[in-house]
């Protein structure tokens, strides 16, 4: 498969959390705001770019064995570096995301683009396939937190769009909230798919 | 065995470059973590209980060692000056203490004489609705213009109404407060 096909299928095909149905702990735990959604997407893709090329560097050198092993150790330093960075730069989103930026190590995107895709690929796909899953989940989870920011706070990153009278539906800023808006994201994402057909 | 070797050796050299590369990020992070927190926890705060100044507290912050921990490691506080005309009128310093659920941390300012300008609860995780009114101006207001003495609670011979409902909260916050005043004759040497 071509280079651009790698990325590309990250945005539609096998979008993380609509169309694999992966990593939702960070999707319905993070997703209150649309710049909260944003952070924590950003933050993943970091890391999954990151974890994806090393994972491609070493995968002639890791025995099979403890491949595992080597993938969590490779994922889990790139995830506290972006805790790090997160802390020396950014530090109002560190504050906002708290546990699920260390959480982000067991995200199982992350671990199955390595398994998956990284450890059978060379580095220029896995990069591609990292860059695209990631923005992927990053373009996802801004949707969901936009939506929810929306009909919660009647705000989108934190400016306010609906008409002054509009009584926010703080029910959706919630954890059923999440459930209620990934369900009908995830309906819509079958019925459009289900018009198109597969490839 | 010579995958078994291979394995470890393996795993060793990933472990080992992951360890050094963390810490040198870790390193090559420390000053603008450090600045990121000064700005985002604590200059709020700062700001809350000093006033009347024409420095830049945050540049002069000084960093002193204010007694030993239970394992014996120094405990610093990062102390912030605020000068006027070139001359300290007040610092402010921020100690901690056990409230209902885990630490409270407060900014104190104080003066020279060992007298509160006012506290500021920089961070808590006490409940909202009971504990987290420690927050509010209403209660954190009481403490301006006490000192070591007065920093107490009504019923202990101090001036401090507590918060009903929020005994525990309270206490933390008085506790914190007069943590702080106690290392403050040990500053007072080292700033004014």
């Amino acid at each position: 498969m071509s280079v651009v096909k790698e990325f590309t299928k990250g945005l539609w095909q096998e979008l993380p959390p609509f169309r694999l149905v992966l990593g939702l702990c960070p999707t319905l735990a993070v997703t209150t705001m649309a710049k909260n959604g944003l952070g924590m997407g950003l933050a993943t893709t970091f890391v999954l770019i990151n974890s994806n090329v090393i994972v491609s560097v070493l995968r002639k050198i890791i025995p099979g064995k403890v491949r595992i092993a080597s993938y969590i150790v490779v994922i889990a330093s790139f995830v506290v570096m972006a805790e790090l960075l997160l802390q020396a730069y950014w530090y109002p989103m560190y504050e906002e995301l708290g546990i699920f930026v260390p959480l982000i190590v067991v995200n199982c995107i992350i671990l199955g683009r390595a398994e998956a895709f990284a450890s059978k690929n060379p580095i220029v796909h896995s990069l591609a396939d990292g860059l695209g899953i990631g923005l992927g989940f990053t373009i996802s989870l801004t949707i969901l937190g936009g939506i929810r920011e929306i009909l919660g706070t009647g705000e989108f990153f934190s400016m306010a769009v609906m008409w002054p009278s509009y009584e926010p539906f703080s029910f959706m800023v919630k954890a059923p909230g999440a459930f209620v808006c990934l369900g009908f994201l995830l309906g819509l994402m079958n019925i459009i798919s289900r018009r198109r057909p597969a490839h | 065995m010579r995958d078994l070797i291979k394995m470890v050796v393996v795993l060793a050299v990933i472990c080992t470059t992951s360890g050094v590369v963390l810490s040198y990020v870790n390193t090559a992070t420390e000053a603008p973590r450090e600045y990121q927190y000064i700005k985002f926890v604590q200059e709020p705060s700062m700001k809350a209980v000093l006033s009347d100044y024409d420095n830049d507290p945050i540049k002069e912050r000084i960093k002193l060692v204010v007694g030993e921990n239970e394992e014996g490691n120094p405990i610093e506080t990062v102390v912030f000056p605020a000068k006027k005309g070139g001359k300290t009128h007040a610092v402010a310093y921020s100690a901690t203490a056990k409230g209902y659920h885990d630490l409270i941390e407060v900014m104190v300012g104080v003066d020279p004489d060992g007298t509160l300008t006012g506290i500021s609860i920089m961070t808590h995780t006490e409940t909202p609705g009971l504990g987290a009114r420690i927050e509010e101006p209403e209660f954190t207001d009481q403490f301006q213009g006490l000192d070591v003495d007065t920093a107490k609670l009504s019923d202990e011979g101090g001036q401090v109404d507590a918060l009903s409902g929020a005994t525990f909260s309270t206490a933390g916050v008085i506790a914190a407060v007069g943590s702080a005043l106690e290392q403050f004759p040990q500053i007072k040497k080292e700033t004014f």
